[in-house]
């Protein structure tokens, strides 16, 4: 999944700076008890073990290929996989937008003109994002799975992405994301009656 | 037949207690000539995820003096419906649901990239912030200025100058705040203000404005001339932001989150001029009482976590900038409150990022890991008595019986506060045994430790957690065997260890270190004149770290893990020794602060030739792997993120792993704890145990 991968820290502002797992990756770990908490035992007697082989100078060739399987590969992998495997559907923004827009008007009923005028303001600017190209890819599949749980009243699933889209792309998405994160939240609150008109 | 090793284990994964002995001399006499006090680690949030919350109020002994809590090790007569303790139910009426107070002060003297980057992470933790929590802000520079979280279009700030400090009574006239109740008490009675004004408001409403405010925010305007520093009033902003909680929301959880991207100069609370060529306070300097401003420094900031602990709130200090910020100076604030000090070079780096990202964790039930305004009340067996208590912590100035004359720590209570802690947040405690020497055993042959830990949920529901746990007496004349198979000797080293910080804090002289071998006086040892190269803040950062993890983690900064990789075989754990170093192995080494993987040189050759490549190398690239996978187990769970070094034989940051397993190699490296010249090259494990070994010693043959 391309919403599951290690990127290295910023090597230039911060010396040895960790590696960030994205927000995926993180929540997806199940809590597993750390393996190496074991220390070596002291020598009984005082001598010190020698190293026994000095270092080759030339080192010729690690052992080959082992006969038994090795064991699987762990979670994690390079964004270029990541993106292979994710299906090839290119996101609508149309279809995308027209989502918000009827969420929108369902919340317009009800919800205070100013706030609905201010979460407008910032599907105006996520649109103009869209259209100018400035959206990655990523970020353009997420919105695309966001509406579509947003359309299907997945309201945790869908604030769940957009709090995956902060942590992982704070730059491009901060200025018009929590005008989603609004959207989200007046939608779901929204009477039986008015939600209808919505989900349908 | 089960070891005590593996009792040791139950206790503390059931419990979150590590006792030094397990197994309790019963007299007064005695238990002094163990060297070692009988003292516990204890973890009051330690992760239950199989305790369920019980839906009503703890059972407690009515007699006024005693209010213990019923408990698995009382007698009950189901048939009289008795327990061994008379009691009473405390009709205690749930409190309102108050809600979690976020409150940012942010600096603005820093670099555009970083500034950039620190607005960013800012807005993405009101993503991650519950929508009822209200959230504040307070930036700063040559100014301070609250600001006002409206919806109505256009954004007001009260500016204040910073140089001038306020108390909570100007601050509250100056910002139009109304007086709070006068016994703003959690009890049935609501409380009397609404809860939330201008400058505190619930994240769900001001989430749109707050966001495209801090979006705005632009670095501090006033100009910087060449050879100066930026004129930053970090002192009074901290005291503002006190105030405004103490105003307002006295006594409700609540975390003054700062963000330092420099050293505070000026105002009250200033570390350093604002000239560069003179530079921020050195150990030498401190030594030399050349610390023109480190005294008055502390006390300002000492005031202000005295009155947020007071008042339940917490105050956490991001210090992100490649200088030292005051650490040393404002280390109260965390350490009186429990709050976090993260220590980072730049605001844009992954590692305060995603520090900063964990702190909002949450659990398997969606709330936060983090707790708010608990209180420990500990009980005893009267043949013990509490000295006190080392940890993140402030004393509630509780008398009671149990209360020893003889202070360590946080003593003369037995009663704590932590304004804030979590799952991991561990408490030093140290205990006395009273019982006379040749006084008979005390009946029921177990002395008996009840702790009572009140706090607020990150749910805003408060809870108390009850642990009550026991140890055997034994008479140390005739079982002295049964007492030495008790130690501990990994909770005992922390507990000492801590001690030693402690003392060598707050005492001057060399008695100290007496009584400690090298090994734990090298956490100790940057107050004496020695070439030591850790800068102060650096030294605050490590001991605030130390005295509050848990044990694993803290065994880990005091001898670090080193495991082998090769193809001889699984990952082994191996000495911290330079003969552990093999051309043919991978190392992996676990300080606590840093994650270190080393490729020995016939490795590295393979990787540089590029073997991993090659389908038929497919385990080679596996043992590349293995090391890196385990680092990231690591780097998942950690609190603070540490650094991560993928280095190898011959590679500059190799050094880091040399000074570990090599101390004699230490003069001029920064990651060392400061060694003096000439000492006998003495690997971390053999120390550790000859240490231990010689405690056990002294505790067996004084008995005898």
């Amino acid at each position: 999944m391309e919403d599951m991968y290690v990127k290295p820290g910023n090597q230039e502002r911060g010396w040895n700076d960790p590696p960030q797992f994205s927000y995926g990756l993180q929540m997806s770990r199940t809590p597993q008890r750390t393996l190496l908490n074991k220390r070596a035992a002291p020598p009984v007697s005082g001598e010190r073990h020698v190293p026994s082989a000095t270092p080759p100078v030339h080192p010729g060739k690690p052992p080959g290929f082992m006969a038994t399987p090795p064991p699987p590969a762990g979670p994690i992998r390079s964004q270029k996989e990541a993106d292979r495997s994710q299906s090839e559907r290119t996101p609508e923004m149309e279809a995308v937008m027209s989502v918000m827009k009827s969420a929108l008007m369902s919340c317009r009923q009800t919800v205070k003109g100013q706030i609905c005028n201010d979460v407008e303001k910032r599907l105006r600017l996520l649109e103009d994002s869209w259209t100018s190209g400035r959206l990655s890819l990523p970020v353009q599949r997420r919105m695309d799975t966001l509406a579509e749980e947003l359309k299907s009243g997945r309201w945790d699933a869908a604030d769940e992405i957009h709090r995956s889209l902060m942590v992982d792309h704070v730059t491009e998405v901060s200025q018009w994301m929590v005008g989603v994160k609004r959207l989200i939240a007046e939608t779901r609150n929204l009477s039986p009656q008015h939600l209808e008109l919505f989900l349908r | 037949m089960a070891t005590f090793a593996d009792y040791i284990t139950q206790n503390e994964d059931r419990d979150g207690v590590r006792f030094s002995w397990n197994v309790w001399p019963s007299s007064r006499l005695e238990a002094t000539r163990m060297v070692v006090p009988v003292a516990a680690l204890f973890t009051p949030l330690k992760e239950r995820p199989d305790l369920p919350p019980i839906q009503y109020e703890p059972v407690l002994c009515s007699r006024a003096t005693c209010r213990a809590v019923l408990n698995p090790l009382c007698q009950v007569d189901y048939r009289a419906k008795l327990w061994a303790c008379n009691f009473c139910y405390q009709r205690n009426q749930r409190g309102p649901q108050m809600p979690l107070i976020f409150l940012y002060v942010v600096d603005t003297c820093m670099e555009d990239e970083d500034l950039q980057a620190l607005k960013e992470s800012l807005q993405m933790s009101l993503s991650l912030l519950p929508p009822t929590a209200l959230v504040g802000l307070i930036t700063f520079g040559r100014m301070v200025q609250v600001h006002e979280l409206g919806c109505e279009g256009i954004s007001k700030s009260y500016v204040f100058r910073g140089t001038k400090d306020l108390n909570a009574k100007q601050l509250q006239e100056m910002l139009g705040l109304a007086k709070p109740a006068a016994n703003q008490a959690r009890g049935p009675q609501t409380p009397q203000q609404p809860l939330s004004n201008r400058f505190l408001q619930p994240v769900q409403k001001i989430d749109m404005n707050l966001t495209d405010l801090l979006g705005e925010l632009q670095r501090d305007p006033w100009p910087v001339t060449q050879g100066k520093r930026p004129l930053r009033s970090l002192g009074v902003a901290l005291s503002i932001a006190v105030g405004l909680l103490e105003c307002t929301f006295p006594n409700t959880g609540a975390r003054i989150m700062s963000f330092i991207g420099g050293p505070a100069t000026q105002g009250p609370g200033m570390v350093v001029g604002d000239e560069l060529k003179t530079p921020i306070r050195s150990w030498h300097d401190i030594e030399k009482d050349n610390a023109k401003f480190m005294k008055k420094a502390t006390k300002h900031y000492e005031a202000l976590a005295n009155r947020a602990s007071t008042n339940g709130h917490i105050i956490d200090l991001y210090a992100c900038a490649l200088d030292q910020t005051g650490l040393l100076e404002m280390k109260c604030c965390a350490n009186y409150t429990g709050g976090y000090m993260v220590m980072a070079d730049s605001f844009n780096t992954s590692l305060f990022k995603q520090t900063f990202q964990r702190v909002f964790t949450k659990d398997v039930q969606g709330s936060f890991k983090m707790a708010f305004g608990a209180t420990l009340e500990v009980k005893m067996s009267r043949e013990v008595k509490l000295s006190g208590a080392i940890g993140p912590c402030v004393s509630l100035h509780a008398k009671g019986t149990c209360v020893s004359e003889n202070e360590i720590g946080t003593g003369g209570t037995c009663q704590w506060k932590i304004c804030g802690l979590d799952a991991n947040t561990t408490l030093a405690l140290y205990f006395e045994v009273v019982n006379q020497h040749n006084a008979p055993i005390p009946q029921g042959g177990r002395g008996a430790i009840q702790f009572v830990t009140q706090y607020q949920h990150s749910s805003g529901q408060r809870r108390i957690r009850v642990t009550t746990t026991a140890r055997n007496w034994a008479d140390a004349q005739t079982q002295i065997q049964n007492i030495s198979a008790s130690f501990d000797q990994e909770a005992a080293a922390i507990l000492m260890a801590r001690l030693a910080v402690y003392r060598a804090e707050t005492e001057e002289g060399p008695d100290v270190l007496r009584w400690l071998d090298r090994q734990l006086i090298r956490l100790v040892q940057c107050r004496r004149p020695s070439p030591s190269t850790l800068s102060p803040d650096e030294s605050s950062y490590y001991r605030h770290q130390f005295n509050r993890q848990d044990l694993t983690q803290a065994l880990i900064m005091v001898q670090p893990l080193l495991y082998a990789y090769s193809f001889n075989g699984p990952p082994e754990p191996v000495l911290l020794d330079s003969s552990s170093i093999l051309p043919d192995r991978i190392l992996l080494m676990d300080t606590f602060f840093q994650i270190l993987i080393y490729h020995g040189e016939t490795v590295s050759q393979w990787r540089k030739a590029g073997y991993q490549d090659l389908p038929e190398y497919e385990n080679f690239k596996q043992l590349l792997q293995a090391p890196v996978d385990d680092a990231q187990e690591l780097l998942h769970t950690r609190f603070p993120m540490p650094r991560y070094i993928d280095t190898e034989h011959g590679g500059s940051q190799a050094r880091f792993l040399l000074s570990k397993v090599n101390p004699s190699q230490t003069h001029n490296n920064m990651f060392s704890w400061g060694q003096d010249s000439g000492a006998p090259i003495l690997t971390d494990d053999v120390s550790l145990q000859v240490f231990m070994d010689h405690l056990k010693k002294l505790a067996v043959s004084s008995a005898a």
